[in-house]
């Protein structure tokens, strides 16, 4: 027989393996609904069973109660935890995301086609993968997100905040083009981005392009 | 920038620095202390930021001068410019990266007092208010709406433990002394007191170096 908290040890199974994967796994929907729902339960069994007192139980007097009590109620915020936990993860995973510039409408939009082929703008490794594995809320919240990151960063222009986290070395830098990427100005002239071709260029002006998986730096 | 650098800064002779060198070195003491320190680091005080805003827009606004400019001697200037430019940039990029990662770890506890409030920039503070909120929303259409009422809330402290995290205060930092200064540590075993001079590097608790640290008598290396 199933004990309580073993959904919510499912959920939190769960999580620590989102923790490791590159991309992100389905949104347990139904495992989500069932610990909501023992939640629930326990909180009518606690109800019904104080029910007969009228606000007068005494721990006490009735030792069995109590007990039942207790483990009802432990097992009720054990399992709030279990899935505060779950969508935390899971929002970390989807904010690191966002911080990398995987295209929002990507993320969210599962029937959208360019979430398989990667069609212009399509978003680095699990971007293309993660498309419909988003709860509706989910998708809301990534969206709020990008909008929120996007109003913190309106305040530094100057400063690209989503850049490289590397101390920057030199101002110029080897790249070779992985992916087609078009034509880029820079203000040395316009540079054309065709697969398998090499440039020397300035690293501030091919950044964001490295991140999204078009350019692979060298050296 | 190296160490002699930082040495000289904080020696009193020296008056004579221009105010852009000062920012910069202050941008540096400031980045390296929050990458270390477990804790969210007061915001700079004194308008730092809006200076460095200032300095980085004039130095981009050379840079598009001087790019029309085809004479090599300043091309050569240019790439200098530009190569500072750049790590500046860096900077200031990574020492606001490191304070955001800590506001989002621990949200709810740099909001839940005015003082801890008070360590954010305002546009940090209406970040970190906004999020939490999108946050509690995000739970709330999960899972929390359909929770009974009693056990909606995500600030509970039922037996002892809050829900809200804190950092963790007594990770190890090592700081180097700016003064002579009498050290007291808390160790697991037993706890260590030290005489230690001027340019001393030690290893201790964050919670026992804070003190030394906010008083100006030694800094987070």
């Amino acid at each position: 027989m199933p004990m309580y908290g073993d959904l919510g040890n499912k959920l939190v199974i769960h999580a620590k393996r989102t923790q490791g994967l590159a991309h992100l796994p389905p949104y347990q929907t139904e495992l989500v609904r069932a610990v909501t729902r023992e939640v629930r339960d326990l909180n009518r069994d606690v109800e019904s069973l104080l029910e007969p007192f009228q606000g007068s139980f005494d721990p006490t007097q009735d030792h069995a109660t109590a007990c039942t009590l207790l483990v009802n109620h432990l097992s009720m915020r054990r399992n709030k935890r279990c899935l505060l936990a779950y969508h935390r993860t899971r929002t970390d995973k989807l904010e690191e995301m966002v911080w990398n510039g995987v295209d929002v409408a990507d993320l969210a939009g599962p029937q959208a086609g360019g979430g398989r082929g990667n069609g212009p703008g399509g978003a680095a490794d699990g971007g293309s993968s993660s498309g419909s594995n988003l709860s509706p809320q989910e998708e809301d919240y990534v969206r709020q997100y990008s909008d929120l990151l996007a109003a913190y960063k309106g305040q530094w222009t100057d400063i690209d905040l989503t850049g490289s986290l590397e101390p920057p070395r030199d101002l110029f830098i080897d790249v070779r083009v992985l992916k087609d990427a078009g034509e880029i100005q820079t203000e040395y002239g316009a540079i054309n981005l065709t697969k398998n071709s090499q440039f020397y260029v300035r690293q501030g002006d091919v950044e964001r392009l490295i991140q999204q998986g078009y350019l692979q730096k060298l050296g | 920038m190296d160490i002699d650098d930082i040495l000289q800064e904080v020696d009193p002779t020296v008056y004579r620095i221009p105010q852009e060198k000062r920012d910069l070195q202050e941008l540096t003491r400031a980045w390296i202390a929050e990458r270390s320190a477990p804790e969210l680091l007061p915001w700079p005080p004194n308008d730092l930021f809006e200076r460095i805003n200032a300095a980085i827009k004039r130095q981009i606004e050379r840079v598009e001068e001087l790019t029309g400019d085809m004479d090599p001697k300043s091309n050569f200037a240019l790439i200098v410019i530009q190569t500072e430019l750049e790590r500046y940039k860096y900077l200031v990029r990574s020492y606001l990266r490191a304070r955001l990662a800590k506001i989002d770890r621990h949200t709810l506890h740099y909001l839940s007092s005015d003082a801890l409030r008070a360590r954010m920039s305002d546009i940090e503070l209406a970040y970190a208010t906004r999020h939490q909120a999108l946050l509690h929303n995000h739970y709330l259409s999960s899972f929390l709406s359909s929770f009974p009422p009693n056990l909606q809330n995500l600030n509970d402290a039922v037996g002892g433990i809050s829900m809200i995290e804190t950092p963790d205060l007594d990770t190890a930092v090592i700081i180097r002394l700016l003064k002579d200064s009498f050290v007291e540590g808390r160790g697991v075993d037993s706890d260590g007191a030290l005489q230690m001079k001027e340019g001393d590097i030690v290893i201790l608790r964050w919670a026992d170096a804070k003190p030394l640290v906010e008083a100006g008598k030694a800094e987070l290396v």
